[in-house]
């Protein structure tokens, strides 16, 4: 199936949205609510373009793409709408990418800039929201939202947690935890959904131990969570080799054991691999006191000790005890470990408790 | 929450397909019986009885204006200033209350007897100015009343005051009751001529009936204009799933009061042409969606419904037939965007009345993901008299593709303010006369709600009122309501008015409609204040031409398309504001 975008014919699949087809053909529109994780919203109109036979603008993020459809992203109806959207979003918030921590990372940034503005057309006159720092994990700005909705929606029915909610309407409408709370009294179980879907910086993830890094100075390497037996994706930000901090892996999301989701554990708890007090060698506890050892000392005591206790006390004096922090083959050689070498069933695993 | 309040909720929500559409009815019943309000923890019981996310469920409580989150004064004095409420004095009778009971808007008194709002139009356009105290509606109200009513409420009475409402019905078909005694009740509905046009159609196959209103060029009443008998035929069909019959009554574009003239005064018509299109469409249920401030005119409903069902007219096996086909009403709780269809039909299901992305559209995907047909009161009223004299004796009535009578909503500076049901393609001049002629002279005329091009006297002299013609004269007929204003009206006043309207009323979901009619009613207010330039003109106007087609849905075009109409025809009077 082929359809000319501005002029330029392009592949696309039955069931694509003209926006997924531009995009793969590397042809710019911007999309504010759009977030292929939360689907077509309808509310930034930054999307909308023009299709030859069809009357008045239409949402490419919610457009199925028809073969022999001409459309075009670039008109001066769709140029005008571009600018209204930019103008207007940034009359109705305070957004300062200098010291915002979504720079770099902002979507409304890019379209900004995509479209040359290089100031609003009207004034700011709405007295400043305080942030929310109540939570421990993400801050919230209400005066950078731009009303997307993808936090909402994510919220409810991708992590379904129903924290997140739109309330009152009009230019009154406002993201809420709860009835309104304060992010930190909600009901939220920091799983992080929100930050890693919005748009701009209105949800950004408390930096740890006050660094401020922005993501653009960070290094993003894929690895698997280290937590339970999911085998989340996670991108893993870090600088100069030391973690910033970890977002879900997007890239083929749909075929990720995590969806591009992550919860508490994955996204905050990953900063201990830079702490002082981790274990760097096998300790022994000599004296009463634990002393660094090598592994083949540790090793050693570990083997003579089980066997002493198994020809004293018989194998069922000795048990074993699993993590889903490690492999399946892990687990399943000490499995092996404890019935064929020690000869004991007495093995568990901390999943089951 | 009381145990009887849950138990009145759960049986509220089993009368319908999915439980959350009772949240709506459950938050008006808990507030009716909590003091006026339903705070936290209430919110949080609803939430719970119903199944809803808290957030959500305070998601919706905040959206819709009738729903207060903390106590107010035991009557909450409600006063309307919209367009048409303000050219017939509203704000007389706004700085009459702040006087009498010594507090300014959004006020409640220290004794807690009264609280004082202003709200957007009540649809009592022919009857301004109007107090809504708590449920009820005074209307025709001059500062003597107000002062008659106080006295009263403070002896804790809700009195009952005559209203003066001027009618007139050239057709006889939707007015035809107006002026009868007892007309809401069954016996005079049928004495006069009622329920005898559904034997007829209950004796069609049912898309004869279809055939029938596609035949008759009935056109939606809505405002719109589309055909309704060609909107039926885009139902999906062999889904496996029903079909809803949805009649739009949330009537809250500022100058109609065409809907209420049906469902208050003759509620029987508009139940007939349901069970008949019910029938037509293949659905088994049907809802009223009722503009929430309607309650008064909704229990009317409700009580006419029980009297059909009573007659064997609703519920199983109508007539012997095995048709099947029942109504409930349903309060909507303020929010003018709720008229939208696809607004309506989120609403109805329980959330916040946000107009969904087209397509799909309601004939396919409805209310409950089901196929889904909304039609405006008028227009189902319309269908009896289709079926029992066929849509050739229908098309007596108006001009050539404008067939039919209308309810013409005439308000502002005429003699005569009230309802005139005439064919479509009368002149407006007819119907002016009919009022009583202008009171002053002709400056400015809207002829079909709010949302449509203003026009000059000079522009509207030769107008038909019918959709074509309407056109032709770069306006639209819309609902039919017309506001006519003399030479005292200031237009930068009216666009202002207009514009807080609108971005009252904005659901807030697009950022052309959210944040363009709030900067558009930042600048006339800047303008109208003296406090602007001749460059505020212009940007009120650009934004407006860019705001044009770009929303979600038709509220975007709503503000923008009349605010554009009203700085253009009338620049001088703005400039000379800022000059």
């Amino acid at each position: 199936m082929r359809l000319t975008i501005d002029g330029r014919s392009v592949e696309a699949v039955p069931g694509q949205t003209v926006l997924d087809a531009a995009r793969a053909a590397g042809i710019y529109i911007p999309a504010l609510c759009y977030h292929p994780k939360t689907g077509k919203a309808g509310r930034c109109r930054a999307c909308v373009v023009e299709v030859e036979g069809m009357r008045g603008l239409k949402e490419s993020c919610a457009l199925e793409a028809k073969d022999g459809m001409v459309v075009h992203t670039a008109t001066p109806k769709v140029m005008e709408t571009r600018r209204l959207v930019v103008d207007l979003l940034l009359a109705e918030g305070h957004h300062n990418c200098i010291s915002c921590q979504a720079n770099s990372s902002c979507e409304l940034q890019d379209m900004v800039y995509h479209l040359g503005v290089e100031r609003p057309s009207f004034l700011i006159e709405s007295e400043p929201t305080p942030l929310d720092l109540s939570s421990p994990g993400i801050v919230r700005e209400a005066d950078k939202c731009i009303h997307c909705g993808r936090c909402v929606e994510a919220c409810q029915n991708g992590v379904v947690n129903e924290v997140l909610a739109f309330a009152y309407r009009g230019s009154h409408a406002k993201v809420v935890c709860d009835d309104d709370v304060p992010m930190g009294e909600s009901t939220c179980v920091q799983c992080g959904e929100c930050v890693q879907v919005c748009p701009v910086g209105a949800l950004v993830l408390k930096q740890p131990r006050d660094v401020r890094i922005r993501p653009h100075e960070t290094t993003a390497t894929k690895v698997t969570c280290p937590y339970c037996g999911v085998g989340c994706q996670i991108d893993l930000h870090t600088k100069d080799n030391r973690y910033v901090f970890a977002m879900a892996h997007e890239g083929q999301w749909e075929k990720q054991p995590n969806k591009g989701m992550l919860c508490i554990k994955g996204r905050f708890g990953l900063d201990f691999v830079d702490s002082p007090d981790r274990l760097r060698t096998p300790l022994i506890r000599r004296d009463g006191e634990l002393q660094e050892a090598t592994w083949d000392e540790a090793l050693d005591l570990v083997a003579e000790r089980l066997k002493a206790t198994k020809e004293q006390h018989g194998a069922d004096s000795i048990g074993f005890f699993t993590s889903a922090k490690v492999t399946n083959e892990e687990n399943y050689a000490l499995g092996r470990f404890a019935r064929a070498v020690i000869g004991t069933n007495n093995i568990d695993h901390c999943a089951r408790l | 929450m009381r145990e009887e309040l849950s138990t009145a909720i759960e049986s509220i929500a089993a009368r319908y397909p999915e439980r959350r559409s009772a949240l709506l009815p459950a938050l008006h019943l808990v507030q009716q019986h909590s003091g006026g309000f339903v705070g936290a923890e209430d919110l949080a019981a609803i939430a719970e009885v119903i199944g809803v996310p808290v957030s959500e469920a305070y998601g919706v409580q905040t959206y819709y204006t009738m729903f207060q989150r903390k106590k107010l004064g035991k009557y909450h004095l409600q006063v309307d200033t919209n367009i048409p409420a303000m050219l017939a004095g509203a704000e007389a009778i706004v700085n009459h209350l702040e006087r009498a009971l010594g507090i300014t808007v959004g006020e409640t008194t220290a004794d807690g007897l009264f609280t004082l709002s202003t709200v957007e139009c009540l649809a009592s356009c022919g009857t301004c100015p109007v107090i809504q105290v708590n449920d009820r509606y005074y209307e025709s109200m001059t500062p003597e009343r107000t002062d008659a009513l106080l006295a009263s409420l403070r002896q804790g009475v809700m009195p009952d005051m005559p209203v003066v409402a001027h009618f007139h019905s050239e057709c006889g078909v939707l007015m035809a009751r107006r002026g009868m005694p007892n007309a809401t009740d069954i016996d005079v509905y049928v004495a006069s001529g009622g329920y005898r046009a559904i034997d007829r159609a209950l004796e069609m196959e049912p898309a004869k009936v279809v055939g029938e209103v596609k035949a008759s060029n009935l056109r939606g009443r809505g405002g719109a204009g589309f055909p309704a008998g060609v909107k039926w035929g885009f139902l999906a069909r062999g889904t496996g799933k029903p079909t809803y019959l949805i009649c739009n009554a949330d009537e809250g574009e500022p100058g109609t009061f065409k809907d209420r003239q049906i469902m208050q005064f003759d509620p029987h018509l508009l139940i007939e042409g349901m069970i008949i299109s019910g029938y037509a469409v293949g659905a088994a249920l049907g809802f009223i969606y009722i503009r929430g401030e309607f309650a008064w005119i909704a229990e009317i409903l409700e009580r006419a419904i029980a009297q059909a069902r009573s007659r064997g007219l609703l519920g199983t096996n109508i007539k012997g037939t095995g048709f099947d086909f029942d109504i409930i009403v349903h309060l909507g709780a303020g929010a003018y965007v709720c008229g939208e269809e696809t607004a309506l039909i989120e609403s109805l299901e329980g959330k916040r009345g946000n107009p969904r992305l087209k397509p799909p559209f309601p004939a396919v995907v409805g209310v409950y993901g089901c196929p889904t047909v909304v039609n405006n009161v008028e227009t189902l009223a319309s269908v009896p008299f289709i079926i029992e004299h066929g849509a050739g004796q229908f098309m007596q009535f108006g001009t050539a593709n404008n067939f039919g009578p209308k309810i013409f909503g005439i308000s502002g500076h005429v003699k005569r303010p009230g309802a005139y049901e005439f064919p479509l393609g009368t002149p407006l001049a007819r119907l002016l006369e009919a009022a009583g002629g202008v009171d002053g002279e002709l400056k400015a005329i809207i002829v079909g709600g709010l949302s449509v091009p203003i026009l000059t006297a000079e522009e509207a002299k030769g107008l038909l009122m019918d959709y074509d013609s309407c056109l032709k004269y770069g306006t639209m007929l819309g609902s039919g309501g017309i506001m006519v204003m003399n030479e005292t009206t200031s237009i930068p006043k009216v666009a202002l008015r207009a514009i807080r309207f609108y971005a009252h009323e904005s659901c807030g979901q697009c950022t052309p409609c959210r944040q363009g009619s709030h900067t558009v009613a930042m600048l006339l207010e800047r303008i109208v204040a003296g406090r602007g330039s001749r460059v505020d003109i212009d940007r009120v106007l650009q934004l407006c031409a860019a705001i044009k087609g770009t929303t979600l849905c038709p509220t975007g075009d709503a503000f923008a398309v009349p605010i554009e109409a009203m700085v253009t025809k009338f620049r001088a009077e703005f400039e000379a504001l800022v000059d």
